[in-house]
């Protein structure tokens, strides 16, 4: 493009913004107005309207730059700029030219990760528990928590929501992505007539497979009947809808693994607790699992096969093939004091999931793309690409080690939390821009943005020689 | 060079006997490399060769990499490096980090389910001891070991103010209990504010009167000390009085941890850890450690609701800020598990405290504390061999326990027991 | 000493002989705060049939006229609550009864009114009971009369809205508009009927009656889209009887009767009439989120209530409402950021925020009545400023009644509904000497 070109363009754009911000003034919501108001009304209304045409057009940019870049497809870039569009990805790359007006938010060489994505949490977004669209408050302390520990996506009552705060449209981003199915052993007469669906359902659906083929040339020949065909079924069967099961006894698994070969679908299962000890079943169904790694059961005394829970539970699993997901035991924001065990801990209880065996990279898919992938909305989050949401951390470490904070948390291209500026975390090693942090001391943080398990340990050496005077000196008050 | 070195080591040791519990910079005052003799008849022994060692001694010593040399059960050294003669076991771990086994000064799961640790009789029980309840390696105590526990204070709950002595053992599996005992008794449990205070019977409901039923039997226990009188309720509660036994208190709130000390750092000089110390007890910690009192955190590692300002409080950083010495967590299993003490450190370290001090909050700080600090808490010289054997820093989550040794003995080994946790 | 009372005595009853016989009184006060227009010192008033006449600094007063001399009093314009249930006593439940009126439970004896009066709030705002969903319609009263009647101002103040953020309270809302639509709709295509049929008869006429049909057009579609013009004549027109609205509709249009709307419908054509206001009570910063969706684009007078009498996050959406310059109605409270012990005064950062303000009392009750400006000081030390604050308990209220044209302000024309204070109304010493409602002293007593 042309300089002038450029300029021109530039121009209009400055002047089509002006205009908006002139014609957005006056309020939706009519003030006692006298008669001569109303006239004037009508026709800033008409003004108005033309106004949001333009506005439309006019994009909105947002860019995280220098980050050391972890997008969760394998790739990882250093001093990395992540480009958005209106909230969606736009470019990621190692030198991407900004446009004019671009928002940047400028990482300083931190680690920049997919925001994570819980499978399932409660209260994040206030007493809100169905009807999210016209119930979320997106005010929720809990929710600016659960942003300040990375999280940026979560499932609850099989509904994915995004936190979006302050904001409540696009905050219900799934209204039901799985369906629950009870296939418990106590159940018996349930899991019979579950059966019984599946045969079925399964019948009409080869039957109106076979109807549709043969109609190309008997056009009158009649539509199979659905009889005892279950709807429900058909979806998962059609694999519209996945299939949930709560199940962690291994006698159940294997009976799921069983139908979901018979019948040709992949099941999720949650808890999942013996099913180390008939992984290679699972793997066979394509089954998905969401467990928690630290789970605590002892083996029946009955049982002669293997059970009871495994901390290599899940990366036995993976290794058969099977999708992880993994949740902490605790599904809320828990502020009783014993850290680490509940909605904020995911990486806590993905790291547990390392201690069983997983590689760091998969059991961070544990608690992205996975996840995202079983709430029906890995098309969006979940990892860090072109046409995704730019839904991400800035962190100052490795986000899967227990001291690593969240600095920055963004949502849809708009920076959503800041530790700084939160009353939460901001007085724990307050980095240097910190409103609490002292004027001299420069954070180890930012010569070591990577703090791997080696990394880690070579911190400690570090720190030994760092005399302890040199801990940060916590200024007491922050002003509101 | 020579003489910096002594100069370093005369240093190392006024600073060690000034103030136990602070480390300085590292600076390794041990040869680097061990000359071991061979095993005689009769002697056991075994060599544990790993990237990195971490010693919890009064120096924090680490050495990169490391090796450990067991002899009959005790340690006979460390180094980076020594030579390997005939009859030792050798075990090989070039990648991982060896530590002091974990001691956890407030658990519950000595009998290995959780329905008798209270037996409420009196509010007062000072000839009670829960040493008949203890089954040595049962499952909850070997899921500890797992996670690297290798030292324990098994107490009674604290359903009554007194509640009697515990016993410190190890957790080696299939032992007897004559094998796993290191001290019985170990310690006085005591319970000040909250638990005691809501089933106690009529008198001694509130926390006035529990004080002062404490203080009559203490008075007693005194009495008979200065008279030289017998009494078979009290002669373990006399060993606290003589500072023969150390005391856990269970207590809490910022009133409640000033109350404790006053009783038991004031009134009767005792060698008393607080534990818990939890909710808003930070706020009047410098206080508290003032008087001497040390301080045994945990199973809350944060706090948020008292400060009322907004902020999540970690409460280790707040203790050591105001100058805590020796402090130790817990995990007072089963409120948390025993197998996850490690994460009780590694979250008071998230929340704010330093990551090597929380380290030595699981090894030598309470071994200090419980004046065992002779036997257990660091790898030293002459010390029980009790070594873990992590594959990366202990304190992370993600790192899991190769080998446990208790006394000399492999008690864990992931490779053989296959990964209890 | 006991002479003495007698005498003061009879002085007041002589004042209010005087002034209830519909003459002229004479107020010469040290310091007249006016609300509208600033304060003035040295302030004469002149109240004639219990409205106020004249008022200007030092002005001459003809000889004759009854004079209440206080030179050390304050003068305010007597309070406005425009959120009310004293004297009330039925319980609602959470259902849609947009139709349902205040002032049908109404119980002038009620003596709690006697009590209000001598807390100086001489008007109210009674709203209809209901903790939830639309209860009804307001009404403006003031706290004195023998029959409802005697003391209604204004009916249908304000229909109250307490919103909820969920599915049911949205729903009730979009669907109340929506039925508002249909009935426009059918009301228009009935209209169309008529004046198809009408043109088919009365084709020769046409040419004469054009103008005046062009009229009748107007006055038909007024409850959809009303034209500035005819609005303003409306707004005069708003206290007459409905019945005779309808007949004079019925004559315009020559024969042509609109269909009758529902009743829970015409309050929400009234709405967008711009004839009734609605209040909404939401309790959160997400509810206010909800509400605005669901209203949408409906172009609605809306005023808010934001109980402080408990902590609250709404300082998160000060902005927003702020800058829609809506109105919102608060208790004189300071309270915290939830979870903390961080105080916020959130009447001032509304007002900061651009929000007109409406001071509620802490409680409702005479009691809390009394209390009143006392609790306004509290929140004025914390940083409200002042006059914002006393705007706040007269003449904001009273523009939101929709009765601002009779009370809220010291000006020509109002009704001579004045407090004497000992001193500034805000400060706790001050003591309110007497209570003037339309010109009549009913409570305390003032020096002649």
């Amino acid at each position: 493009m042309k300089f002038h070109e450029m300029l021109q363009r530039r121009l209009l754009f400055a002047a089509a913004a002006c205009f908006c911000t002139l014609v957005a003034l006056p309020t939706v919501f009519a003030q006692e107005k006298g008669a001569d108001d109303k006239k004037e009304d009508e026709k800033k209304d008409a003004d108005k309207k033309d106004g949001d045409a333009k506005k439309k057009e006019e994009d909105k940019w947002f860019a995280v730059t220098h980050a050391d870049l972890y997008t969760g497809t394998g790739a990882r870039f250093r001093d990395a700029t992540v480009l958005a569009k209106n909230g969606k990805i736009e470019k990621i790359g190692v030198e991407v030219d900004l446009p004019e007006g671009t928002t940047v938010l400028d990482a300083g060489g931190l680690v920049v990760y997919p925001g994570l994505v819980a499978y399932s949490s409660n209260g994040l977004f206030g007493a809100a528990s169905s009807d999210f669209a016209d119930s979320v408050n997106t005010f929720s302390p809990n929710l600016v928590m659960a942003l300040g520990n990375g999280i940026t996506t979560t499932g609850q009552s099989g509904a994915a929501l995004k936190l979006k705060r302050g904001e409540i449209d696009g905050v219900l981003m799934k209204d039901k992505a799985t369906t629950l199915l009870n296939f418990s052993a106590q159940n018996p007469q349930g899991r019979r007539s579950l059966l019984d669906k599946f045969a079925a359902t399964s019948q009409y659906l080869r039957d109106y497979r076979a109807w549709e083929e043969k109609k190309k040339n008997d056009k009158d020949l009649k539509e199979p009947a659905k009889k005892d065909s279950d709807a429900t079924i058909l979806q998962i069967l059609k694999g519209e809808i996945l299939a949930r099961f709560q199940s962690d006894d291994r006698d159940e698994l294997l009976g799921i693994a069983r139908l979901a070969q018979k019948y040709g679908f992949r099941p999720v299962i949650e808890g999942c607790r013996e099913g180390w000890t008939i992984a290679e079943e699972l793997g066979r169904a394509g089954a998905y699992a969401v467990v928690t790694p630290r789970d605590r059961v002892d083996k029946s005394e009955e049982l002669v096969a293997a059970g009871g829970t495994s901390i290599e539970n899940a990366a036995i699993l993976r290794a058969h093939g099977v999708q992880i997901a993994i949740v902490p035991s605790g599904k809320s924001v828990d502020l009783g004091g014993i850290a680490g065990r509940d909605i904020l801990a995911l990486t806590v209880e993905a790291g547990f999931g390392v201690r069983g065996g997983l590689t760091n990279d998969a059991a961070l898919e544990a608690i992205t793309i996975v996840p995202a992938r079983l709430l029906g909305v890995d098309h969006r989050v979940g990892s860090l690409e072109v046409g995704k949401d730019c839904d991400l951390i800035v962190c100052d470490g490795d986000i899967m080690h227990y001291e690593t904070f969240v600095q920055q948390a963004v949502v849809d291209g708009k920076v959503v939390y800041e530790k700084n500026k939160e009353l939460f975390y901001a007085h724990i090693r307050p980095r240097n821009d910190s409103a609490l942090a002292p004027e001299t001391r420069v954070d180890k943080g930012q010569e070591q943005p990577e703090k791997t398990a080696a990394a880690a340990e070579s911190k400690d050496d570090a720190k030994k020689d760092e005399k302890k005077s040199d801990k940060p000196d916590k200024k007491e008050e922050k002003k509101d | 060079m020579r003489a910096a070195w002594w100069a370093v080591l005369a240093l190392a040791s006024c600073r060690a006997t000034a103030s136990e519990g602070s480390h300085v910079p590292a600076a390794s005052t041990t040869p680097t490399e061990l000359v071991v003799r061979a095993l005689a008849s009769g002697e056991d022994g075994l060599i544990v060769r790993c990237g990195k060692l971490v010693t919890c001694d009064a120096l924090d010593t680490i050495f990169t990499p490391g090796v450990i040399v067991v002899r009959n059960g005790k340690i006979e050294g460390v180094a980076e490096r020594c030579n390997v003669p005939d009859g030792f076991a050798i075990y090989d771990f070039p990648d991982a980090t060896v530590a002091p086994g974990l001691v956890d000064l407030h658990t519950h799961i000595h009998s290995g389910s959780f329905g008798d640790i209270n037996d409420m009789v009196l509010p007062v029980n000072p000839e009670y001891r829960s040493s008949p309840t203890i089954v040595p390696g049962n499952r909850l105590i070997r899921r500890g070991l797992a996670g690297g526990v290798t030292t324990l204070f098994g107490i009674p709950g604290s359903g009554t103010s007194m509640a009697g002595f515990g016993v410190l053992y190890k957790s080696k599996l299939g032992s007897s209990y004559d094998d796993s005992v290191l001290a019985d008794p170990g310690g006085l449990k005591v319970a000040e504010d909250s638990n005691p205070q809501r089933d106690a019977g009529d008198f001694g409901a509130g926390r006035g009167a529990l004080s002062w039923l404490i203080q009559q039997v203490n008075d007693r226990a005194k009495g008979a000390i200065r008279e030289g009188r017998y009494d078979p309720a009290l002669e373990n509660l006399k060993k606290v009085h003589t500072k023969e036994l150390p005391i856990l208190i269970h207590t809490a709130g910022s009133d409640g941890i000033v109350n404790t000390a006053r009783m038991w750092r004031v009134n009767n000089d005792t060698r008393s850890t607080l534990s818990h110390g939890c909710f808003d007890a930070w706020k009047t910690s410098s206080a508290v450690i003032a008087l001497g009192m040390t301080v045994n955190n945990g199973p809350r590692t944060i706090e948020w609701f008292s400060s009322r300002e907004g902020r999540v409080v970690g409460i280790c950083a707040e203790y050591l800020k105001n100058g805590a010495k020796n402090l130790s967590m817990n995990t007072d299993s089963p409120v948390v598990a025993e197998e996850e003490l490690a994460l009780q450190s590694a979250m008071s370290s998230r929340y704010g405290a330093d990551d090597l001090t929380m380290l030595r909050a699981l090894t030598i700080h309470p071994a200090i504390a419980f004046g065992i600090d002779g036997r257990v808490g660091s790898l030293e010289s002459g010390k029980d061999a009790d070594v873990v054997v992590w594959n990366g820093w202990p304190l992370d989550p993600r790192s899991r326990v190769e080998l446990a040794v208790i006394d000399g003995s492999v008690e864990y080994d992931r490779a053989r027991d296959g990964q209890i946790f | 000493m006991k002479l003495r009372n007698l005498l003061t005595s009879c002085a007041a009853l002589v004042v209010a002989s005087i002034a209830s016989a519909g003459d002229l009184v004479a107020i010469k006060a040290g310091h007249v705060e006016t609300v509208s227009h600033g304060c003035i010192q040295h302030a004469v008033i002149l109240v004639e049939d219990g409205k106020i006449v004249t008022i200007g600094r030092d002005l001459p007063i003809e000889r004759g006229i009854p004079v209440i001399d206080a030179p050390d009093l304050w003068v305010v314009p007597g309070f406005v609550d425009p959120y009310s249930r004293v004297g009330l006593e039925a319980r609602g439940g959470s259902d849609f009864n947009p139709q349902i009126h205040a002032e049908i439970e109404l119980f002038p004896r009620n003596t709690d009114y006697a009590e209000t009066l001598k807390a100086g709030v001489t008007t109210l705002g009674l709203y209809p009971p209901g903790g939830g969903g639309m209860p009804g319609q307001a009404c403006v009263v003031r706290p004195k009369g023998d029959t409802a009647k005697d003391m209604l101002i204004k009916s249908g103040a304000y229909v109250l809205f307490v919103f909820r953020a969920d599915a049911r309270s949205k729903k009730m809302l979009k669907d109340a508009f929506e039925k508002a639509t249909e009935y426009t709709d059918k009301e228009k295509k009935a209209r169309e009927k008529f004046e198809k049929d009408a043109s088919k008869k009365k084709d020769d006429k046409k040419e004469e009656k054009k103008d005046e049909k062009k009229e009748e057009k107007k006055e038909g579609e007024k409850e959809a889209s009303p034209s500035a013009l005819q609005d303003g004549a409306q707004d005069d027109a708003a206290a007459q009887d409905k019945k005779d609205e309808k007949t004079e509709k019925t004559d315009a249009a020559k024969g042509y009767v609109a269909p009758e709307a529902d009743e829970k419908v015409k309050p929400f054509l009234d709405l967008r009439a711009g004839k009734l206001r609605i209040l909404v009570t939401i309790f959160g910063a997400g509810d206010w989120l909800h509400f605005a969706q669901a209203l949408g684009d409906e172009k609605v007078g809306v005023d808010l209530r934001v109980p402080l009498t408990r902590d609250t996050d709404m300082f998160e959406v000060a902005k927003a409402i702020g800058e829609k310059k809506l109105r919102v109605l608060m208790e004189p409270e300071i309270t915290t950021t939830p979870g903390t012990l961080r105080q916020r005064n959130l009447p001032a950062e509304f007002v900061a925020a651009g929000a007109k303000l409406v001071l509620l009392p802490r409680g409702d009750s005479p009691f809390a009545f009394k209390t009143w400006p006392r609790a306004v000081g509290e929140i004025i030390s914390a940083g409200l400023d002042r006059n914002v604050a006393l705007r706040a308990m007269t003449l904001e209220p009273a523009e939101m009644l929709g009765v601002a044209d009779r009370v809220g302000s010291i000006d020509k024309g109002k009704d001579a509904n004045l407090l004497f204070f000992s001193g500034d109304p805000f400060e706790p010493t001050s003591k309110l000497k007497a209570v003037m409602l339309e010109g009549r002293i009913v409570h305390g007593e003032v020096q002649q």
